[in-house]
C-alpha cells in the first residue's frame, strides 16, 4: 500500500437542532436531551407523523440564500474560525461537501405556487442543486482548491469527509474544508412518509418497540489537514482520522444488503487504513436511524466486524433526527468530540433493549469512557456505506 | 500508478456503443442533432431487469455502464469504484413525486418514486445493474460533472486506491428545466442528454488481463475560480491546468489541441478561452463537442474518450454551432480535456494516446 500523509481534525463548526456553534451541539447530545418537535417550517397536515428536529433560531446570512446555504455558510464559517485559517491558506483550501436537498424548500414554494397559477418567479431554481453549498461556501470564504459535492443520499456528510481525507492522505492538498448541509424539505417529509419509515412519536434507535426513524436539519463541517501542516502552523489538533472505508451493496435501491455485507466492508476498509484491530475501538457512533431493518441489520454488521457486547454503540440521531445530507458530518462531530472529552453520548428514548442488537447502547444518559479510537457509522439509499475512524490526537 | 481508458459506453443523440461506435461516429458526424435519445434505441439496450422500476436518466447510465465493461472486455468488476457525475438527477421523477402529492394529497404519493428524488439514484441502479461494490459517488455539479467525475476517478486509481474504476456522467432533458433557464436569461445553452461511462484501470491491471488501452490519462486536477454562485468570474489564471500538465511531466507547448466545454453559453465560454489562452500561452485549436449532442453532464466523459482517439489518429472534430461539422488533422499526442461551469469549478485531464508496451 502507498504511503499516506496523516489527516487531522483542527476546525469543527455546527449548526443544530441546539442551536448554533459546536457547544450548542455538544451540550445537547451529551446532556442527552431531545430536540424533536412537531414541525413548524412546512405543513404536515394529513401526514402520519408530523415531528421533526429543526434548527430552531433565526439563521445568519442573507435571506434571499436558500436555507440549506445558509446553514452551511454558519457551520462552515465556525470551521474555518475554529481553525485559524487565514485568506491566503484559505485560497488551496479544497471545499467537498455532501448535499442531498439542495435548496429543496425554496424551490418547493415556487412550484406549488406556480402550479396553483400564482405569479411566481423562479430565481429560487437558482440555488435547487446541491452543488450550490460548494459554489456558496467557496464564494463567501475565498476557498479556492479542490471543490466537489457528493450526493451519496444519507451518508453524503461522511463521503465528503472520506473524499476530503483521501486528497490530503495523497499529497494532492493540505487542508480541505468538509461536511454536509441539509435543511428540512416537503419532498423529504414526504417522501419517508409514503414509505412509511417515520415514527410519529421520537424515534427510538436499538429499542425492541421502535417504529421508524424521526428527520432533522442541521449542517457540520471540519477543517481537515495533513498533519505535518497543522503542526507546522501551531494549531490544536482534535483528533486524527486514521481511516475510512466507503463500499457499496449493490443488492437494493433502498435496502441493506440482509447481512449488511457492505456495511461490515466500510467497517473493515477503516480500520485496515488505520492500521488498527477491532479491538481498538471502544465506541461506534452508529447510524442507528431508528428503523427497525437498520438498527438490526446495523447491529448484525457490527457484530461481524467486533463480536457482541464490549464496544459501546449510540445514535445520535435519537436527540436530533436524521438530519440527512448533514447526519455523517454531525455525527462525526459527535465522535470526535466524544474521544476529546471521553463522554459518550446517549441513545435516549431507548428504554426496552432489543435483544438483536447485543451491545450497550448507551441507553438515556451520556457515559463517561476512556476512549482511544471511536468509529462513525453512515448508510445511505442505493446501498452507500460510509465508515469513519477516529483516534485521539497523539 | 499510470491510468488507462480500457473502454468506453455511449448512450447520446443518435450514438450508442462502445470505443468504436464514438470512433465512426466521430469520423463521420451528422451535421445536426435533435439532442435527444430516441427511447426505441434505449430500451433495445437494456433487459427487462433493468428497466424494471427504473425511471429514464437511470437507464441511460445504467446502458452505459454495460456497454462500457463489454467494450472493457471486463466480465467482473465487482472491487471497482463508480464515480457519476450529474448536473440535474433524476429531476422528472422528483417532478412527477410532487405533484402526485399536489393532485392527491398525502394519498397521492408514490414510495417508488421517492427513492429517485435523491441523485444518486442512476448510480445505485448501474451499480446494481454492474455489480460493483467498490465507493459509489455521485458528484453534483454545474455543466461538467463527466469531467469532474473522470478525474475524480482517476485520482483514486492514481492513488493506488483502486486498480479498475468506471466513471462518466449522465443527464436527461426536461422542459421545465430549459424553460426555466430560459426565464432566468440561461436558454442560449445547447442542451442535450445522454451518459457516458468509462473504464478506467491502472495500466498494470489492463495489462495483465491483456486489455488493449484506448488512451491513457496523463494528469487530472480540479480546483474551484472566484466566482458568484451561478455567475462567470474574472480569474483567468488556471490552477488546475497548471497542476495537470505537472501530474503529466509535460509543457503547456506539447499541448496540440483541447475538447473544451463551450455550449452556447457566452459568458462562460468566453471565460474558457481566457483561461485556455492564458494557462497555454497561445491559440491552440479548441473543439467542443456540445453542438453535436447538446450539453450534459455525460458529455465530459466523452469528451475524453474522444481525446484519447484524437491523441493516437491526430483527427479531430471541430463540430461549427451552425453549419457542417470539420474533421481535420493535428498533430497526435497529448491534449487538454477543459471544463468550466459557472460558479467556478474547473476540471483538467491531459489524454494521450495508448501506452507503448516499452512504457
Amino acid at each position: 500500500m502507498p504511503r499516506r500523509r496523516a489527516v487531522v481534525v483542527t476546525g469543527l463548526g455546527a449548526i443544530s437542532p441546539f442551536g448554533a456553534g459546536v457547544k450548542a451541539f455538544w451540550q445537547g447530545i451529551s446532556v442527552g436531551a431531545c430536540a424533536i418537535r412537531p414541525i413548524t417550517l412546512i405543513d404536515t397536515d394529513g401526514f402520519r407523523s408530523r415531528i421533526a428536529a429543526e434548527v430552531p433560531e433565526a439563521i445568519g446570512g442573507s435571506p434571499r440564500r436558500a436555507r440549506a446555504d445558509r446553514l452551511a455558510l454558519a457551520a462552515a464559517r465556525e470551521a474555518l474560525d475554529d481553525a485559524g485559517l487565514g485568506a491566503a491558506e484559505r485560497r488551496d483550501t479544497a471545499v467537498i461537501v455532501g448535499g442531498v436537498g439542495g435548496g429543496m424548500l425554496e424551490v418547493e414554494r415556487w412550484y406549488w405556487a406556480r402550479r396553483r397559477g400564482e405569479p411566481a418567479h423562479p430565481v429560487a431554481a437558482r440555488a435547487t442543486l446541491p452543488a450550490s453549498h460548494a459554489d456558496v461556501l467557496a464564494w463567501r470564504l475565498g476557498l479556492d482548491g479542490p471543490r466537489e459535492t457528493v450526493v451519496a443520499a444519507c451518508s453524503s456528510g461522511a463521503a465528503s469527509l472520506a473524499m476530503a481525507a483521501e486528497l490530503i492522505a495523497d499529497g494532492v492538498i493540505t487542508t480541505a474544508l468538509a461536511g454536509g448541509a441539509d435543511a428540512l424539505t416537503r419532498v423529504c417529509f414526504m417522501g419517508f412518509n409514503a414509505l412509511k419509515l417515520l415514527d410519529p412519536e421520537p424515534c427510538r434507535p436499538f429499542d425492541r418497540e421502535r417504529r421508524g426513524m424521526s428527520l432533522g436539519e442541521g449542517a457540520a463541517f471540519v477543517v481537515l489537514e495533513d498533519r505535518d501542516a497543522a503542526r507546522a502552523r501551531g494549531v490544536p489538533v482534535y483528533a486524527e482520522l486514521a481511516g475510512h472505508g466507503m463500499s457499496t451493496d449493490a443488492f437494493h435501491v433502498t435496502a441493506p444488503h440482509p447481512a449488511g455485507d457492505g456495511m461490515v466492508r466500510a467497517m473493515r476498509a477503516a480500520l485496515a487504513g488505520a492500521r488498527a484491530e477491532a479491538a481498538d475501538v471502544a465506541y461506534v457512533n452508529a447510524h442507528g436511524t431508528g428503523t427497525p431493518q437498520n438498527d438490526r441489520i446495523e447491529a448484525q454488521a457490527l457484530r461481524t466486524v467486533f463480536g457482541e457486547g464490549r464496544i459501546l454503540v449510540s445514535s445520535t440521531k435519537s436527540m436530533i433526527g436524521h438530519t440527512m445530507a448533514a447526519a455523517g458530518s454531525l455525527e462525526a462531530l459527535a465522535t470526535v468530540l466524544a474521544l476529546t472529552n471521553e463522554i459518550v453520548p446517549p441513545t435516549v428514548h431507548l428504554t426496552v433493549p432489543d435483544p438483536d442488537v447485543p451491545f450497550d447502547c448507551v441507553p438515556r444518559t451520556a457515559r463517561e469512557a476512556s476512549l482511544s479510537a471511536a468509529m462513525s457509522n453512515s448508510f445511505g439509499f442505493g446501498g452507500q456505506n460510509v465508515t469513519l475512524l477516529f483516534r485521539r490526537a497523539a | 500508478m499510470r491510468v488507462v481508458v480500457t473502454g468506453v459506453g455511449v448512450v447520446a443523440a443518435g450514438l450508442a456503443g462502445g470505443a468504436a461506435a464514438l470512433r465512426s461516429f466521430l469520423a463521420a458526424p451528422p451535421a445536426t442533432s435533435t439532442g435527444r435519445v430516441e427511447d426505441a434505441m434505449l430500451s433495445g439496450l437494456l433487459d427487462g431487469v433493468d428497466t424494471r422500476r427504473t425511471s429514464r436518466v437511470s437507464r441511460l447510465a445504467v446502458a452505459a455502464g454495460r456497454l462500457a465493461l463489454d467494450d472493457a472486455g471486463l466480465g467482473d468488476a465487482e472491487a471497482a469504484a463508480f464515480v457519476l457525475g450529474t448536473e440535474l438527477g433524476d429531476l422528472h421523477s422528483t417532478i412527477e413525486f410532487a405533484d402526485g402529492y399536489l393532485r392527491g394529497g398525502p394519498q397521492g404519493l408514490s414510495p417508488l418514486l421517492f427513492p429517485n428524488t435523491v441523485m444518486n439514484t442512476m448510480a445505485s441502479a448501474t451499480t446494481i445493474a454492474v455489480a460493483t461494490r467498490g465507493p459509489s459517488l455521485t458528484l453534483n455539479v454545474r455543466t461538467v460533472g463527466g469531467e469532474l467525475a473522470v478525474a475524480r476517478a482517476s485520482r483514486t486509481i492514481a492513488a493506488g486506491r483502486a486498480e479498475v474504476a468506471l466513471a462518466g456522467g449522465v443527464d436527461e432533458r426536461d422542459p421545465l428545466v430549459e424553460e426555466v433557464l430560459g426565464d432566468l436569461g440561461g436558454g442560449a445553452e445547447r442542451r442535450g442528454e445522454g451518459a457516458t461511462v468509462l473504464v478506467l484501470e491502472a495500466v498494470d491491471h489492463a495489462r495483465a488481463r491483456g486489455a488493449t488501452p484506448l488512451g491513457e490519462i496523463r494528469g487530472a486536477a480540479w480546483r474551484g475560480l472566484a466566482a458568484r454562485p451561478n455567475g462567470v468570474g474574472r480569474v483567468v489564471e488556471s490552477r488546475a491546468i497548471g497542476a495537470a500538465l505537472i501530474e503529466a511531466g509535460i509543457a503547456a507547448s506539447a499541448i496540440g489541441w483541447v475538447y473544451g466545454s463551450a455550449s452556447g453559453d457566452g459568458p462562460r465560454d468566453a471565460w474558457e478561452r481566457a483561461l485556455l489562452s492564458r494557462a497555454l500561452g497561445r491559440e491552440v485549436p479548441v473543439a467542443s463537442l456540445a453542438p453535436l449532442l447538446g450539453q450534459h453532464a455525460g458529455l465530459g466523459a466523452l469528451r475524453v474518450a474522444a481525446a484519447a482517439w484524437t491523441a493516437r489518429s491526430g483527427r479531430w472534430v471541430e463540430p461549427a454551432w451552425d453549419g457542417t461539422p470539420r474533421l481535420t488533422d493535428v498533430a497526435p499526442g497529448p491534449g487538454l480535456v477543459h471544463g468550466i461551469a459557472r460558479g467556478g469549478t474547473h476540471v483538467a485531464l491531459i489524454i494521450d494516446g495508448p501506452p507503448s508496451d516499452a512504457d
